[in-house]
């Protein structure tokens, strides 16, 4: 070390003893007192951190090595399963139930500007023309429901079924409408309802997945597989995506060579291994591993055994309208069926190909969208009767709808006339169903204005429909909470009114 | 947007604010003025002075914004004008208190205190009367055990008038004290016929014969915590059955004198009017055939005998948190119902819901759960039941669901449940009921709800045809 060295070291140790010296007993106190401040506010703060509000704030009992297990709801419910059949793409009210007779008179015209003022569509630009109805419509049942020709089994259960027919939302693109109305918020990250009610409930059959989605239509909904995620939750509860063709489950057959006790053998030892890390690390989503391990090992013989719809009668295959082998609506229809009635919780089924633009064929409402009403309208009647003639429906609540509505207008892409009848996407109001557990029957709820365009009474949002569905279940939206980032969080956000009128 | 801010508003709001601040000091003041003639106390004497000064303006302040207060004419006149004297008097008294003081005799100085204290006094209790209402003191005397009111059972309920004495009584007990002679916070008073008809100033008041659109109901319909929502959270709310009643009354038309028997009443009306004929308010049974769980009380099921059940692969979930009424499911343990089944035992007067689809049970084991006092929904689906099992159930006092689609069960057996006056709901599909004997049954069983199933979905043409562009 060199004399300079030297030097510089006695300067900074000076400095510091300096330093030191100043640093009186005053100081000390008046530091301590701000220190103890801090500490004060902090645990002041506490409650509104981390995990310690976990079980006090929702009241959910979560046992990470069963996260599965039933649970009690915080008041008993009147469903204890839920068939959400979404229509991605969102099918129009205006041909199904929303009967708009003035429409009609406006066919054609163009379409006043008070409509337009302000707004902005996913693809309409200018002035575009309106569209009348493009079906028929008559009133079915003693509550004398409009249902158009395009769904004649369907409009037999107009005394079943519960409408709302102005349901509003605030997302006109596909992916995030989907996403708010599965998970509360258009933007990903967010668990899905299916997701919150499992985590909340559990499930009553512990061979099988508490939360299914089928798809069918031949694409996923645009909103991908978040819109089955469980976002913050334990990634147990979410939506267990199954298959109506091939095997229900990938992978869910052992290879060949594998026998069943070598795959228990396997299972033993990873379990085994991972109990050990358990030991060390005592980190909770370890055990939910050991026990997804043991789920996936019972599923191998039940899944199969509930998604084989082969051994369902004749009848009920015709009843429904099955293609065998095929991943159709109407398969999964009666796979919803089969599901909830082995004790399954929620059973989400998408269906593809409703996006009546009118820009091709196959999208258009003259053509293409009527094979759309034709796949479904067979199966779904059958899955209400299904249900009821077992006991079910009293107990399960079914949902129909899409992510929003289609507009009084006939769509002009890029400003020009559709090759064929279609219409753009609209949020002011569409329809969404519900039947079975605790809603009224035959019962409609909602009006809009003469063309369909405003809710005129009885407007309700994704918020509404997701409180009034946890609510049928057995839970107060408010109070159903998750702790994620510092706050609790809950399905409906900061919104939400159960839809009290629809109630039975 | 223009806000409009208007000043004598905002000083009126802040009332309930500046009244309480010169309360404390001049009852304080008053005090230093008595306690200081004791020598120990004498320092205390120079506080006085300047503590009665800035009571008295803060008395000054009070009065103004409660002038301003009053004018917003929510209050009950009377009431606000005593109030209002009572204040002014407190105010001028304080203020002659301040300014001549030092120049009057002791005994006169300790006698004004003394009278500072008693207005202070009357006029606080004058303005709690026109906040809280003016029975709240005395509330707080008679009425210990909090706001569930019994009511007088009514003699006869086909007689009663309907507003008179069913609605009236809600009226009063929930609703009056805000907006009766008292106060009429946002101008509306439910007191009189006149007052009702007249509403309040949002309007809407009551919509005869659109209940649900009525501003009164939509209100009490709201979520507590909804700032309109009414009555405000922290005041005694309704009982489910009483809006049921205000709602029936208000779809009845504009109706002050007609009686009960004059009004169409359904199943869930004539529910609640029985348990107010037997003087319940709804609070307790009125609406507990719309309950699906007893609402009586029960012990907490044996842990051990929970456990067991469990363990045999049974799902035991209480129906409710906190509620020890339970629901069995043997979806994951079917195959060894029978043998497991006896272990329900111990759980009888807890269970409510048993599910036993699919499960290999049999007759006998019927006979295990015949006297089960709380089972309310029986799912015996796709089991070997026959009527034998069938005739073991006639006795479960409180079923009202009861699933044997797909059992050996025929119409004969069916009869043994007829005395049954809780049953709601008979699921018969694929049992050996034939078809021709759904005429009466039906007729068996008036008030039941039975399936027979066997839905037929038929096929149209457009079902397997597909649409093309090309003709």
């Amino acid at each position: 070390m060199t004399q300079k060295e030297l030097h510089n070291q006695r300067l900074v140790r000076e400095a510091q003893a300096a330093v030191l010296r100043m640093h009186t007993r005053r100081h000390f106190i008046k530091e301590s007192a701000m220190g103890l401040g801090a500490l004060a506010i902090g645990s002041l703060l506490g409650g509104c951190m981390g995990k310690s509000g976990n079980n006090v704030t929702s009241g959910v009992e979560f046992d990470p090595a069963r996260p599965l297990l039933p649970k009690a709801p915080p008041f008993a419910g009147r469903a204890k399963s839920v068939i959400y059949l979404h229509m991605a793409g969102a099918p129009s009210q205006l041909e199904l139930f929303d009967y708009k007779p003035e429409l009609m008179k406006m066919d054609g015209q163009d379409c006043p500007p008070s409509l337009l003022a302000g707004k902005q569509f996913a693809f309409i630009t200018g002035v575009p023309k309106m569209l009348g109805p493009q079906a028929k419509f008559s009133q079915h049942g003693q509550s004398g429901a409009w249902i158009s020709e395009h769904l004649p089994h369907f409009s037999t259960l107009a005394d079943e079924v519960c409408f709302l027919k102005a349901v509003k939302t605030d997302q006109f693109n596909h992916a995030p409408a989907q996403l708010l109305m599965h998970t509360g918020s258009a933007r990903l990250g967010r668990p899905s309802m299916g997701s919150w009610v499992t985590y909340g409930l559990g499930t009553e059959n512990q061979n099988l997945p508490g939360y299914v989605v089928l798809t069918s239509g031949g694409n996923f909904p645009d909103a991908g597989k978040s819109v089955w995620g469980s976002g913050f939750l334990p990634s147990v509860y979410q939506g267990v995506q199954c298959r109506s063709e091939g095997d229900p489950v990938l992978f869910i057959n052992n290879p060949d060579g594998m026998s069943r006790d070598l795959r228990k053998a396997s299972i033993d030892a990873i379990n085994e291994a991972n109990q050990q890390e358990y030991t060390t690390y005592q980190d909770p989503e370890i055990l939910s591993r050991i026990s997804q391990y043991e789920m996936a090992f019972r599923m191998q013989i039940t899944a199969p055994e509930v998604m084989n719809i082969n051994d369902e009668p004749a009848y009920i295959h015709e009843m429904y309208g099955t293609k065998p082998g095929k991943a159709t609506f109407a398969n999964n229809a009666l796979l919803a069926r089969k599901l909830v009635e082995k004790g399954v919780r929620y059973v989400q089924l998408f269906d593809w190909g409703w996006d009546a633009h009118g820009d091709n064929e196959s999208n258009s409402l003259n053509i293409g969208i009527i094979n759309k009403y034709r796949s479904i309208d067979k199966a779904m009647t059958a899955l209400l009767l299904d249900l009821k003639q077992r006991g079910l429906l009293e107990e399960t609540l079914v949902v129909w709808g899409g992510e929003f509505g289609r507009t009084p207008m006939m769509e002009n892409r890029n400003g020009l006339q559709n090759p064929f009848k279609g219409r753009d996407h609209h949020t002011e109001a569409f329809t969404i169903w519900m039947a079975g557990g605790g809603v009224k029957k035959g019962f409609s709820y909602g009006e809009t204005d003469e063309i369909g365009y405003y809710a005129t009474s009885g407007s309700v949002e994704a918020f509404d429909i997701q409180a009034t569905i946890l609510d049928r279940l057995g839970f107060d939206h408010e109070t159903f909470t998750y702790p994620f980032q510092g706050r609790p969080f809950r399905l409906t956000d900061v919104g939400g009114r159960v839809i009290n009128e629809i109630l039975a | 947007m223009i806000v409009l801010i208007s000043i004598p508003g905002i000083l009126g709001h802040l009332h309930p604010v500046i009244v309480h601040l010169p309360i404390g000091i001049l009852l304080l003041a008053c005090l230093f003025e008595l306690i200081s003639m004791r020598p120990r106390y004498e320092k205390l004497q120079p506080a006085v002075s300047p503590m009665l000064f800035m009571g008295a303006m803060g008395s000054v302040m009070s009065c103004i914004s409660g002038y301003f207060l009053s004018l917003s004419g929510e209050y009950d006149g009377s009431l606000v004008a005593s109030h209002q004297w009572a204040g002014i008097a407190t105010a001028a008294v304080a203020l002659l208190y301040v300014f001549l003081r030092n120049k009057v005799a002791i005994p006169l100085r300790l006698s004004v205190a003394v009278i500072v204290c008693g207005l202070i006094t009357f006029t606080g209790h004058l303005g709690g009367s026109l906040t809280h209402g003016s029975d709240y003191l005395a509330a707080g005397w008679t009425d210990v055990g909090g706001s569930t009111v019994k009511r007088a059972p009514i003699p006869v309920i086909e007689e009663a008038a309907v507003y008179a004495d069913l609605v009236q009584p809600v009226l009063a007990e929930k609703c009056y004290n805000c907006h009766g002679a008292g106060k009429q916070k946002g101008k509306l008073r439910l007191d009189q016929p006149d007052f009702i008809l007249k509403g309040g100033e949002s309007g809407n008041t009551i919509l005869w014969g659109k209940a649900a659109e009525s501003e009164m109901i939509s209100r009490m319909l709201l979520p507590v915590n909804d700032d309109d929502h009414m009555p405000p959270r922290e005041k005694p709310q309704l009982t489910a059955a009483e809006v049921e009643l205000l709602k029936w009354w208000i779809n009845s038309g504009n109706n002050f004198t007609q009686k009960v028997k004059e009004l169409p009443s359904d199943e869930k009306m004539k529910h609640i009017l029985l348990a107010l004929q037997s003087g319940d308010n709804g609070s307790t049974t009125a609406l507990a055939a719309d309950k699906i769980i007893p609402e009586a009380p029960v012990d907490a099921a044996d842990a051990v005998a929970v456990d067991k059940l469990k363990k045999a692969g049974v799902m035991i979930v209480p129906v409710e948190r906190n509620s020890n009424y339970l629901s069995a499911n043997f979806v994951t343990a079917a195959n060894g119902a029978d043998s497991i089944i006896a272990l329900l035992s111990p759980l009888k007067k807890q269970l409510v819901w048993l599910k036993l689809d699919n499960a290999g049970i049999t007759d006998e084991s019927l006979s295990l759960i015949g006297d089960f006092p709380s089972l309310r929904k029986l799912q015996l689906s796709n089991t070997a039941i026959t009527d034998k099992g069938l005739s073991k159930l006639q006795s479960l006092p409180e079923l009202q669901s009861l699933n044997l689609v797909g059992t050996g069960v025929t119409a004969k057996g069916l009869q043994v449940l007829q005395q049954s006056k809780t049953l709601r709901s008979l699921y018969l599909y694929k049992s050996n009921v034939k078809k021709e004997d759904y005429a009466g049954i039906k007729k068996m069983f008036p008030k039941v709800d039975v399936d027979s199933g066997n839905y037929v979905v038929p096929t149209f043409m457009t079902d397997t045809t597909v649409v093309t562009g090309k003709k």
